[in-house]
């Protein structure tokens, strides 16, 4: 899957592609592992960037998780989620880049099995 | 059951508990403006819902139109019901819109005498239920606040035509529900004294208090034509306390009663009639039922199995004839079996002299606590669990706004654990099914007082039955997927 976007700044050095991958898969009820490749608009990866996930169910009445993923390699970024609940999920990416521009996506998670 | 065989309270130490004698709370209800007080916070709150709704977060878990909707009003309105009565109808926000619009519009208009009853807003509760599932209103603020201003709209509209509370009584999806909750709920709207009632010639809690010479009211009788003399129980009693200002002899409280025991007779009703020929108000308990544990099952993983299955069976990629389908079956199919089943069983065994349809709007109203039971145990599990969001909710909004007063949203907090919360569930369920077995018993002794308990059995397996599918349905693992099928 591939999220494209650019930053609310309009400093054109601000533009990332996020790539991500959830496992295992189909997702089910309990931990999963998300990897985030960031690369820039010349399809360099993008290092040093500070990126806190945080995972929202569909309906009201949950709390969010938040997790930090931390850099395996340059541009790879992995982390630990926790979807507590079967259904339907939204994952927020607040991503900060090392000259502090601040990126926010939305990955939309559908229908996380039952363990 | 006749009304005259309810026991009369005639000591004083059996008198019933009179909310309006209680000081302060008395004074603030006798107060002409004591609605408006109460109503003005729910429109302020209403509109802070479509605003956000329309503007704020587009995630539901942040966002106050889907929080206050589907988590904090829900399960306040049926805890409010089964603790005290039907609150909710009195601070409707939505009357004090349109008492301001009368203002400037009166309504010229008497309802249309066809659809005086309750099948209107027995298919706007039904088509409620629907969107809810098809439109999954409880993940989109923006939907939720729409509902809301489409709300405003309806009442608008109606009540701009048509005279008296004609959407109360006659439209309002809401309304039925709580009328038809509150009839478990312990306190009721009535007359203190009927001798006073029988000595007055003015009639003011249905005609309104009116100026001598001009004849014009200046305080409202009841708009839902309920004579207070002749009111039996909550059912269309919005507790607007209009009756109370109108009383020229100060005659009418807030009294505590038996929850249920309204269902359990069969007197004449003013403004209603007799509960057992309103087959429009059995069709509205039915729903309000059966609805229960459709609304409950529309959240659990089996649902999307049986969507599945639903859509391969019709051919269909979309979610809206596959819904059809399950709330074809739930409402109507399920219901007419069970309960024909039922009353078929009740004249065989029992010899009851009634015919079949007759048997079934009579003792269906015996299934008011097991629905009641399971809406409780639904919604409080959504507000329990979820009873802390609004603070972090609330401080996200208010941060939006650049001025962080409240500080940083602490979205640990959500509420209380879902083992906690699955005990009060499964209470509200036994007191539900227990409620249940005994009106249907009290049904049975009325209507074949020689062999009440063969009367008795076939309803209460439909109870058991019924209540069966709620415990299962509690104990499924929640699941709620905005897209079902790929239509």
């Amino acid at each position: 899957m591939l999220q494209l976007g650019c930053s609310r700044s309009d400093a054109p050095s601000a533009f990332v592609a996020i790539e991500h991958e959830i496992s295992p898969e189909p997702i089910r009820v309990g931990s999963a592992t998300i990897a985030l490749k960031l690369s820039d608009a010349t399809g360099k990866p993008v290092t040093g960037a500070h990126i806190v996930i945080e995972t929202d169910m569909s309906h009201a009445g949950m709390s969010p998780g938040f997790a930090e993923a931390k850099e395996v390699e340059a541009g790879h970024y992995k982390a630990q989620l926790e979807f507590q609940m079967a259904g339907d999920w939204v994952i927020l990416l607040h991503v900060t880049l090392a000259d502090g521009t601040k990126l926010e996506r939305q990955i939309d998670v559908r229908g996380v099995l039952p363990k | 059951m006749n009304p005259s065989s309810i026991p009369v309270p005639d000591t004083p130490d059996s008198l019933p508990f009179d909310l309006m004698r209680v000081p302060g709370l008395g004074h603030l209800f006798r107060w002409r403006y004591a609605r408006p007080l109460l109503q003005a916070p729910l429109l302020v709150l209403s509109v802070v819902m479509i605003l956000h709704g329309l503007f704020g977060p587009t995630l539901a878990p942040k966002n106050l139109a889907t929080t206050l909707s589907w988590l904090h009003f829900r399960g306040v309105l049926v805890l409010v019901l089964l603790c005290a009565g039907n609150f909710f109808c009195l601070a409707c926000p939505f009357m004090l819109v349109r008492q301001a619009a009368r203002r400037f519009f009166k309504p010229r208009f008497n309802w249309p005498r066809a659809l005086r009853n309750k099948w209107l807003s027995v298919g706007l509760f039904v088509l409620i239920l629907f969107t809810y599932e098809l439109f999954d209103l409880w993940s989109s603020p923006w939907w939720t606040a729409w509902l809301i201003v489409a709300y405003f709209l309806s009442v608008l509209v109606v009540d701009g035509f048509f005279k008296h509370a004609s959407f109360c009584k006659f439209v309002c999806p809401i309304g039925q529900f709580n009328f038809v909750a509150s009839t478990l709920s312990p306190f009721e709207v009535k007359v203190r004294e009927q001798d006073v009632c029988t000595r007055c010639h003015t009639k003011d809690c249905i005609r309104g208090r009116r100026e001598p010479i001009s004849d014009l009211v200046t305080i409202r009788g009841c708009e839902l034509a309920l004579f207070q003399p002749s009111k039996v129980g909550n059912m269309d009693c919005t507790f607007c306390l209009d009756c109370v200002h109108a009383c020229p002899h100060d005659n009418i409280g807030i009294l505590s009663r038996l929850p249920a025991s309204e269902l359990m007779v069969d007197p004449l009703r003013s403004g209603i009639g007799y509960f057992s020929r309103r087959k429009d108000l059995t069709a509205l308990v039915i729903v309000f039922t059966f609805g229960a544990l459709l609304n409950a099952f529309g959240m659990v993983s089996p649902v999307y199995a049986v969507e599945a299955w639903l859509g391969r069976m019709l051919h269909v990629s979309h979610e809206a004839p596959v819904l059809g389908s399950i709330f074809t079956f739930f409402l109507i199919v399920e219901p007419v079996l069970l309960l024909g089943l039922a009353a078929w069983l009740t004249r065989v065994w029992a010899h009851s002299p009634r015919a079949l349809l007759p048997l079934a709007v009579r003792y269906t109203y015996g299934l008011v606590p097991l629905g009641f039971g399971m809406w409780l145990a639904h919604y409080c599990f959504h507000f329990l669990t979820g009873l802390y969001t609004l603070i972090p909710v609330t401080q996200n909004a208010i941060a939006s706004l650049g001025r962080p007063f409240l500080g940083e949203p602490r979205w640990t907090l959500t509420g209380l654990p879902a083992n906690v919360v699955q005990v009060v569930e499964i209470g509200f369920l036994v007191l539900g099914f227990a409620g249940s077995l005994v009106v249907i018993h009290g049904l049975a002794e009325d209507d074949c007082p020689d062999k009440p308990l063969r009367a008795f059995l076939p309803w209460a397996m439909v109870c058991l039955v019924l209540w069966c599918a709620s415990l299962w349905l509690m104990f499924q693992p929640m699941e709620m997927r905005v897209m079902l099928m790929s239509g």
